[in-house]
């Protein structure tokens, strides 16, 4: 049963500690202070926004019958065996063509500084017990990296897996 | 079960992984190709042309793909009958393949104007690999081209032959400006403006009469209606794509705007399904029966009609037939959906340098588009997709704060789950 970042959003503050820690895990340096003082502007694939009186992040659903797979005019869109949805890392490389980020309904796919690469949540960011740096640095426990089944059989669902993977 | 597959690129390729994923590896899969070798990226043949990239570096999957997933290959020959009732599948080479089920994925082919000289050496189009060397062939020997085109392939084409070292790159365009199926005018002129900085040049409200023939049967100009002459040896003719439907058409199988096929992707002829840029669709948005002929549908009608050919029913739900998006320089541009409706809110962002145009029919977001940059543009195609009420979020959308419709979409998707747990 594959993995998948959940979200208890009953538990956000939105302090946004995800999103530092995505865009830092995601930098060249790996450290905040080293990104820094190489001059790096790291870029985050997790987010958070704010609707009704809620603030929330929002990140990629790693979706079933993935869209950007489809779109992806070079190939480079594909689900790993773990069912990680990438564009880096596979057979073909991504051309910023933006045909992902046209087709995302959570728009969470973003170019990189450059616009030369489509950036989305890699999950590249594991650590060595396989946790996501978003999940790691969420301090209200908002953030779960869980399989799916299990954790709503524990019926602590607030997690809207259905809902969103059908959008 | 034995399937054959005619086609081999986006509908023929995702045909194949579906086929595996759903339905194992005890059948026997078969794709027929008139292509030379594997599948390829068609929308990266401009970079191929304009040497951003090698042939290898836009192939679709890797080389052992075919092994990989036990699939025959037959390249390079091109299917010339099928015959419903017998079931049988007749090859250019003269060879018959049995099947059980068919997909017919056998794409476009571009449109030449009807006009003289079309068949000279020099007048190209850029749908296949083998265009795109062509193409490359004939840049070092000549010092200028003509476009015929303002659309996506025609802009991409002029650009890459720019690119590719050509001096002088002239589209010339029927319409009275660029892109016009895809943008409006402000965008049309954002993107004219990277192509102009990109040293090429412009003739509106014109059309070709002739391409004209030097002494060696090359090309040497373009000749336009209102009399003017281009001096040209290399010529790109991108007047769109028209559905390959000869196979099916002459097997007694109803064809319209290309291939027709039910919801369950199956053409009028028993066991024959089909899919990508030779069927009709049914646009969402306007009921309008239309060639499919976009990469992504191409894709994911692959995916819904091997379903099918399973035996799985997955209706294919009408999809949204205006959906671009491409680069041109500094500005990137997305066009979903209509390009009109009742109430249309435009907004130049100069911050971030970008347009953004909505067009709203009865409180839905009925298209849109984007130029400049297009991050988030997905959420926008999902309204549109959707048909929810969007009304209430036109500033955010109008502003590009997306992330926060996406957000309330999905609380308000969700309300009952959120209420029946802890």
């Amino acid at each position: 049963m594959p993995k998948e970042v959940l979200i208890r959003y009953d538990r956000c503050l939105g302090c946004r500690s995800c999103q530092l820690a995505c865009a830092v895990a995601h930098s060249g340096a790996g450290s905040l202070l080293g990104a820094v003082l190489n001059g790096e502007r790291p870029r985050a694939r997790i987010f958070i926004h704010q609707a009704g009186g809620h603030k929330a992040p929002l990140n990629c659903r790693h979706c079933q019958d993935a869209p950007c797979i489809d779109a992806c005019i070079a190939g480079a869109m594909h689900r790993q065996e773990d069912g990680t949805v990438t564009n880096v890392g596979g057979d073909q490389q991504c051309t910023a063509c933006w045909m992902c980020v046209m087709v995302c309904p959570y728009g969470v796919i973003r170019s990189d500084a450059d616009g030369t690469l489509a950036l989305k949540c890699d999950r590249e960011c594991r650590d060595e017990k396989g946790v996501p740096a978003c999940v790691r640095a969420c301090p209200t426990g908002a953030l779960v990296y869980d399989e799916v089944d299990e954790y709503s059989d524990k019926r602590r669902l607030d997690v809207l897996n259905r809902a969103l993977s059908n959008l | 079960m034995r399937f054959v597959i005619i086609g081999n690129s986006a509908a023929g390729v995702a045909a194949v992984e579906t086929l595996r994923r759903l339905g194992g590896y005890r059948h026997r899969i078969t794709v027929v190709s008139d292509e030379p070798a594997g599948a390829y990226s068609r929308c990266l043949l401009p970079d191929l042309v304009a040497g951003k990239r090698t042939e290898n570096s836009i192939n679709l999957r890797p080389a052992e793909f075919y092994r990989r997933l036990e699939v025959e290959l037959l390249a390079g020959v091109a299917a010339v009958e099928v015959r419903p009732r017998e079931k049988r599948l007749v090859l250019q080479d003269g060879r018959e393949l049995a099947y059980d089920r068919l997909l017919v994925a056998t794409g476009a082919s571009p449109v030449l104007p009807a006009v003289p000289g079309t068949e000279l050496e020099g007048v190209c189009t850029l749908r296949t690999l083998r265009d795109a060397r062509r193409l490359s062939a004939l840049v070092p020997r000549v010092s200028g081209a003509v476009v015929v085109g303002g659309g996506l392939v025609g802009l991409k084409a002029a650009l890459a032959l720019r690119q590719a070292g050509l001096g002088r790159v002239t589209v010339v365009v029927t319409s009275p400006r660029l892109l016009i199926r895809q943008l409006d005018e402000r965008a049309a002129a954002m993107v004219e403006r990277e192509l102009i900085n990109a040293g090429i040049d412009f003739i509106y409200n014109a059309r070709v009469k002739a391409f004209a023939a030097g002494p060696k049967g090359r090309l040497t100009g373009v000749e336009l209606e209102d009399g003017r002459e281009l001096p040209a040896g290399l010529a790109v003719v991108a007047k769109g794509v028209r559905p390959n439907s000869g196979l099916v058409e002459k097997a007694g199988g109803k064809v319209g705007q290309g291939i027709v096929v039910d919801g369950n992707m199956r053409t009028s002829l028993e066991d024959i399904y089909a899919a990508g840029d030779c069927i009709q669709v049914t646009d969402r948005l306007t009921g309008q029966k239309v060639n499919s002929a976009l990469w992504t549908l191409a894709f994911e009608q692959g995916r819904y009609a091997a379903a099918n050919m399973l035996g799985m029913a997955r209706p294919y739900p009408a999809p949204l037939t205006r959906l671009n998006s491409a680069r041109f320089g500094g500005v990137d541009v997305v066009s979903v959906g209509n390009l009109e409706g009742e109430e249309v809110l435009a907004h130049y962002d100069p911050l971030s340098r970008t347009y953004r145009r909505l067009v709203f029919s009865g409180g839905r977001l009925a298209g849109f588009i984007l130029a400049g940059r297009v991050d988030g543009a997905g959420v926008y195609t999902a309204l549109v997709k959707s048909g929810r009420p969007a009304w209430a979020y036109r500033r955010q959308l109008l502003e590009g704060r997306v992330g926060s419709v996406a957000l309330d979409l999905l609380f308000k998707r969700d309300k009952g789950a959120h209420n029946s747990y802890e």
